[in-house]
């Protein structure tokens, strides 16, 4: 089966990446480090956004109050222990599932724009409380003096390692989530959420999963994040520019696909670089590069530009269909009909209707 | 005393605040579709008064609104027939979302590179300062006008929608899109018409904000999120409702500045949250 040796091919070059990404920190430098850190970083949160808008069908305009609480936990929990930070990093993803399956009760109250908007609201008032919070720095922000606790010559490879796991951990983990019951209910209530409650499916109980699991995400790549950067502030940690990156690296990879967010996040960093370091120009004029690019891509290749990437190269990649089962009786026909039918990019393949 | 005052003054400001939601209830009501850079559009309208007294600095803002309002008309138009309705139709609901948040992006970060990033201000002279004594209340001026002016377009509005012959096409064509066409209506350029009235009027609260405090190219996400607050808490039936929210809000966050003088629109916000808690079934019934 082709599909077989296309699997073989894209678990082949998968292994290849993590041994580079192992290896990394003795090749490059430490800017490179540090950017491809960044990048990795913003992979694993535009993975878990692709996962809330692409497959569970709630858009998050408030997913960076996640970030900043994963970085604010990490912040506070290292200081007032006194211990390194990495220690105390698995309270980050800890402390924002369950932030998240609290306010999932009464936000999933909302649908569409109006929880697009009320999670927004709920992430302004997170920053605002945090602002007002003179524990946490206030508005200044907080300094990460435990990082000293920290072999200096390693900091930079830990961060970089934690990235890249976080970044693979984020794309297999929603891979095999997708795989599993939870991701075939999600898929079934985005493509019909009547039909998918008239089979048994409990549409509620998916989406809080996925919501869960996605604030987990966030939370965790946000703690490192900041750690890197050894300051956190209100104002960067809630940034709502964090939600914005997520939605742009996914609309032009391709919502609702596990690859999109890979190649969004290359063109993401891409164009940053060229505008800003080869061209020169402020962020704002990179920003706005970004979003007429995006409205580009709304308007005229809504699956995103993965699809037509995958037309060139063939194959599933990382497809989270399923085989349709087999026919009952084998004609000369059928094995070309069941080809046709799992090579469709529709029925319960990951492509977005 | 203080008190008396400070409800008095959040029931002013709260008029503005509804005149800021009003817009965007027309939009969700007409076409369900909540346009993410309303408050971004807001924001800009006050750049372009600005603008505007830069050119004729002896006009009084006030009169700048007509212009303005104008202008924000044909944008809105605009907006609705180039991008807006190319994915207004598309069953994906998400589509016209993400559609008005990369418009936002984009205009948000036009208004940092052409104005900067600075707080701005319109100055509105004397009249900022006059005050009424009442009962030995003291009453700003300007607040009164403002109040009144919303009232007035609230009822403009009002009687456009339920008086005349557009405000029959634009009602029928939120009830039925499909049906409307056999009629002859294109809902397309009633969406234009639409979107530029909602423009307009988020311009006229935009400028009217602009003179009561200072605002900067990053001030559209709180312009946004309380249009919506007021949306969501006054959706009641009627505009009257948007009028409610934000009059609802303004006391709430006047009322928690005075309690606590750097909390911002905290309370609004945490007002915002409770309602959605308390009331979820009167969330979803946003009509025209």
């Amino acid at each position: 089966m082709t599909r077989d040796r296309h699997a073989y091919r894209a678990w082949a070059i998968a292994a290849l990446g993590v041994l580079a990404l192992a290896a990394a920190p003795w090749v490059i430098g430490e800017g490179a480090q540090r950017f491809l850190s960044e990048a990795m970083l913003m992979l694993a949160m535009a993975q878990m956004w692709n996962l809330l808008a692409g497959y569970a069908g709630l858009v998050s305009m408030g997913q960076q109050v996640f970030v900043g609480l994963g970085a604010y936990c990490l912040f506070f929990a290292s200081i007032s222990l006194k211990v390194a930070p990495f220690w105390v990093l698995p309270l980050a993803p800890l402390l924002c599932a369950a932030v998240a399956a609290i306010v999932a009760l009464f936000m999933f109250r909302l649908r569409e724009a109006y929880f697009a908007i009320g999670t927004w609201v709920f992430s302004e008032v997170v920053s605002l409380l945090v602002s007002k919070t003179e524990r946490l720095g206030g508005e200044r922000g907080i300094g990460l003096p435990t990082a000293r606790l920290v072999d200096p010559r390693w900091l930079e490879p830990l961060t970089f390692w934690l990235s890249a796991a976080i970044a693979v951990a984020s794309v297999f983990g929603t891979y095999a989530l997708l795989r599993s019951r939870v991701g075939l209910g999600l898929m079934t209530v985005r493509d019909n959420e009547v039909a998918a409650a008239g089979i048994g499916v409990d549409v509620w109980r998916n989406r809080f999963i996925a919501f869960v699991v996605a604030a987990a995400g966030c939370g965790l790549a946000g703690a490192v994040n900041f750690t890197a950067t050894l300051y956190v502030a209100p104002g960067f940690a809630f940034d709502p520019n964090w939600v914005v990156a997520m939605m742009i690296i996914v609309i032009i990879g391709g919502i609702g696909t596990l690859e999109g967010p890979i190649l969004g996040v290359i063109i993401y960093f891409a164009l940053r670089e060229a505008l800003t370091v080869v061209f020169g120009l402020s962020a704002g004029w990179y920003l706005i590069g970004l979003g007429l690019v995006a409205i580009a891509a709304i308007l005229f290749e809504p699956d995103g530009l993965w699809p037509l990437v995958r037309g060139r190269l063939g194959g599933d990649w990382l497809s989270v269909r399923r085989e349709p089962p087999a026919p009952l009786r084998m004609t000369a026909a059928a094995p070309a009909a069941a080809d046709a039918a799992t090579s469709s990019p529709r029925g319960l393949g990951a492509t977005r209707e | 005393m203080i008190w008396v005052e400070t409800i008095i003054n959040g029931v002013l400001y709260g008029g503005l605040y509804g005149l800021l939601g009003v817009g965007l209830a027309l939009i969700v009501g007409v076409m369900r579709v909540v346009n993410l850079s309303h408050g971004e559009f807001i924001v800009l309208s006050a750049f372009i008064g600005v603008s505007l007294i830069g050119v004729v600095p002896w006009l009084h803002p006030l009169a700048l609104l007509l212009p303005v309002a104008a202008i924000a008309f044909v944008l809105g138009f605009g907006l609705q027939a180039v991008l807006i309705n190319r994915v207004v139709t598309r069953p994906d609901p998400f589509a016209a979302i993400l559609l008005t948040f990369g418009v936002a992006v984009v205009v948000r970060n036009l208004m940092v590179e052409v104005y900067g990033a600075d707080p701005r201000h319109l100055q509105a002279g004397q009249l900022a300062q006059a005050s009424a004594g009442i009962g030995g209340l003291h009453i700003g001026v300007l607040p009164l006008l403002i109040l009144a002016l919303s009232v007035a377009l609230f009822t403009a509005l009002q009687l456009l929608l339920t008086r005349t012959r557009f405000g029959r096409i634009v009602r029928a064509t939120a009830d039925h899109r499909d049906v409307v066409r056999l009629m002859g209506v294109n809902p397309g350029r009633v969406y234009n018409l639409v979107m530029g009235l909602s423009l307009a009027l988020a311009s006229v609260a935009g400028m009217l904000l602009a003179i009561r405090a200072s605002f900067t190219p990053y001030s559209g996400v709180e312009r946004l999120l309380i249009a919506f607050e007021v949306v969501v808490l006054g959706g009641l039936g009627t505009f009257w409702g948007a009028m409610l929210g934000g009059i609802t809000l303004g006391v709430a966050e006047l009322v928690g500045l005075r309690l606590d003088p750097n909390a911002g629109p905290l309370y609004a916000h945490l007002l915002f949250l409770v309602g959605v808690l308390l009331r979820p079934s009167g969330l979803f019934r946003v009509r025209a």
